[in-house]
């Protein structure tokens, strides 16, 4: 792959066959999830607006992540609907695999290829489109999550070289090249230290002013520096959402609020 | 404690090496090239000829068979079990695969007699012995893939899923560079286990003379196995035991450089 700088950049076809638009929202409803006999979501329902961030809190075993993998068609046993820009996930053009390429996911634990930080980068692309120069296309996925300054001398080094959080940060880049119309986090900055925390947030405060962003979290202090709106899931079900400002000082229910008084105990803690 | 547990896993170490050694005795004296390759004139029928080259190639042709035979399907299965098997039918293979680990190979060699060489009239043959030790060796091969394919990261593959990557896709991208050394650790294991075996290919596809080379896959073959086994039964004729000793440090040789080949590659797929 020749990774000349001064080339053009080649565009990354065809990766949004099913509208010619992005994505202005997405939409769950009556979503329930069953895995072993058990109930893991209920009745879920929930929209995202256009453009901006929302946090999905709640405490372990809510549902939260399991709601992502639903979204993202790794768990395909969910009942309800879930629509992307009015189109049904069940009955998406190419299936699910297509589906993927319009969704990025972003997991906890971040997971490189063991291949260099530039294959990487484009590890989701077509063989076709891998075959052509993308060095420009490189750059730009990285510099969109915060890494390109750390990498861009060792673009061919292996991408298990770096460090956990430029590994996230990598992973977003990875996800970012496909032209994903909406990205889903599962606490992305679980495992990382503050700098790369930092170095995420404002990453995804920047994306978020382009695309939906669904951001699953335990860090409350996280969510009110990303704003933006707030899903509160406590055993499986929507329990509260509005504005993180309403939902920090304004809680309704008393789910809501133990759950706050909780969490504040335990960063006290 | 230490050394009490040493010394009760000393015979484990000293067994081996003592039989190694003990055969290695007793076989040193018919050891030779012409042994091997045959000599133009020599005073032992066995020597004359082509010395046992063709019992050499014989087991390495009926291991070829197994393997060849054998390999498609235990990938197959091993993609099954990973890809799209439930729970249930996971433990379910697992279990039908130690099951058919633990039957005596003289039942496969017995059934083989019976399906293969009489019922199908395929005779005594390189398929039918073929056939027979590609089923043995299913079990094991089968199950070294699925524990290479377990050794997968479960996050590399939802990675690629979560990518878009299509199951083919996943595999050769994601699992291939991954297992690749694992698959073929287990196939070397495979191929060491179809030349140990004996009574299977006695039944079904060797003869002990009056053929060189296999003239088609219908055609009995003579090997290193069955060569040791009749040439033993020579209690009286001192020659034939040393050539039977011999033969089995020929065999032991191939059986072990499958072996030390596995084991380098385990090594090699442990430090990556």
């Amino acid at each position: 792959m020749n990774l000349s700088h001064k080339a053009v950049p080649e565009p990354i076809e065809g990766s949004q066959k099913n509208v010619g638009h992005a994505f202005d929202s997405l939409c769950c409803e009556h979503l329930y999830l069953h895995l072993s006999n058990q109930i893991i979501l209920k009745d879920v329902s929930f929209s995202l607006p256009e453009k901006g961030i929302t946090s999905l809190i709640g405490p372990s075993g809510a549902g939260k992540s399991s709601l992502l993998r639903c979204i993202t068609g790794l768990n395909e046993t969910w009942q309800g609907d879930i629509k992307l820009n009015q189109q049904r996930l069940r009955q998406w053009h190419g299936g699910v695999d297509a589906l993927r390429k319009h969704i990025g996911l972003i997991s906890q634990k971040p997971s490189v290829f063991p291949v260099s930080i530039a294959e990487n980068v484009i590890f989701g692309l077509s063989r076709k489109q891998r075959k052509q120069n993308q060095s420009r296309w490189i750059q730009h996925c990285l510099e969109k999550a915060a890494l390109w300054d750390e990498v861009k001398h060792r673009l061919n080094m292996p991408a298990a070289s770096l460090s956990l959080g430029q590994q996230q940060r990598l992973c977003l880049a990875r996800a970012l090249a496909l032209k994903p119309s909406m990205l889903l986090l599962d606490e992305p900055t679980a495992s990382l230290d503050p700098r790369s925390k930092e170095l995420i947030e404002a990453s995804l405060r920047q994306l978020a002013e382009s695309m939906p962003l669904l951001c699953v979290t335990h860090d409350l202090q996280q969510t009110q520096r990303l704003q933006g709106q707030v899903i509160f899931m406590c055993d499986g079900k929507i329990i509260e959402t509005g504005s993180c400002g309403d939902f920090f000082e304004h809680p309704e229910r008393i789910e809501t609020r133990e759950f706050l008084q909780w969490s504040v105990c335990d960063c006290g803690d | 404690m230490k050394w009490f547990l040493m010394l009760l896993a000393l015979p484990a170490f000293l067994f081996p090496l003592a039989s190694l050694v003990y055969i290695l005795s007793h076989a040193w004296d018919s050891l030779s090239w012409s042994l091997i390759f045959g000599a133009e004139e020599s005073s032992s029928m066995i020597e004359a000829g082509q010395g046992l080259w063709p019992q050499i190639i014989g087991s390495l042709w009926l291991m070829l068979w197994a393997c060849i035979l054998a390999l498609p399907v235990a990938i197959s299965l091993a993609l099954f079990h990973a890809l799209y098997a439930s729970r249930p039918q996971q433990r379910g293979l697992m279990m039908i695969l130690q099951l058919l680990q633990g039957i005596p190979p003289i039942v496969y060699g017995l059934c083989g007699l019976i399906v293969l060489v009489h019922l199908l009239h395929w005779g005594i043959s390189l398929a039918a012995g073929g056939v027979i030790l590609a089923v043995i060796v299913l079990p094991l091969l089968t199950s070294n893939m699925i524990h290479a394919l377990e050794r997968i990261p479960a996050e590399q593959t939802e990675s690629a899923k979560s990518l878009g990557l299509s199951p083919v896709q996943i595999i050769g991208r994601v699992w291939v560079p991954l297992v690749w050394s694992g698959f073929l650790t287990g196939l070397l294991l495979a191929m060491a286990r179809a030349l140990s075996e004996t009574a299977p290919i006695l039944f079904t596809a060797t003869v002990f003379s009056g053929v060189d080379w296999p003239d088609s896959m219908l055609s009995p073959v003579t090997s290193l196995q069955t060569h040791i086994f009749y040439l033993a039964q020579e209690g009286s004729d001192a020659h034939a035991v040393g050539v039977a000793w011999a033969s089995a440090v020929i065999l032991l040789m191939l059986i072990l450089c499958f072996s030390l080949l596995a084991l380098a590659l385990r090594r090699l797929e442990e430090k990556v």
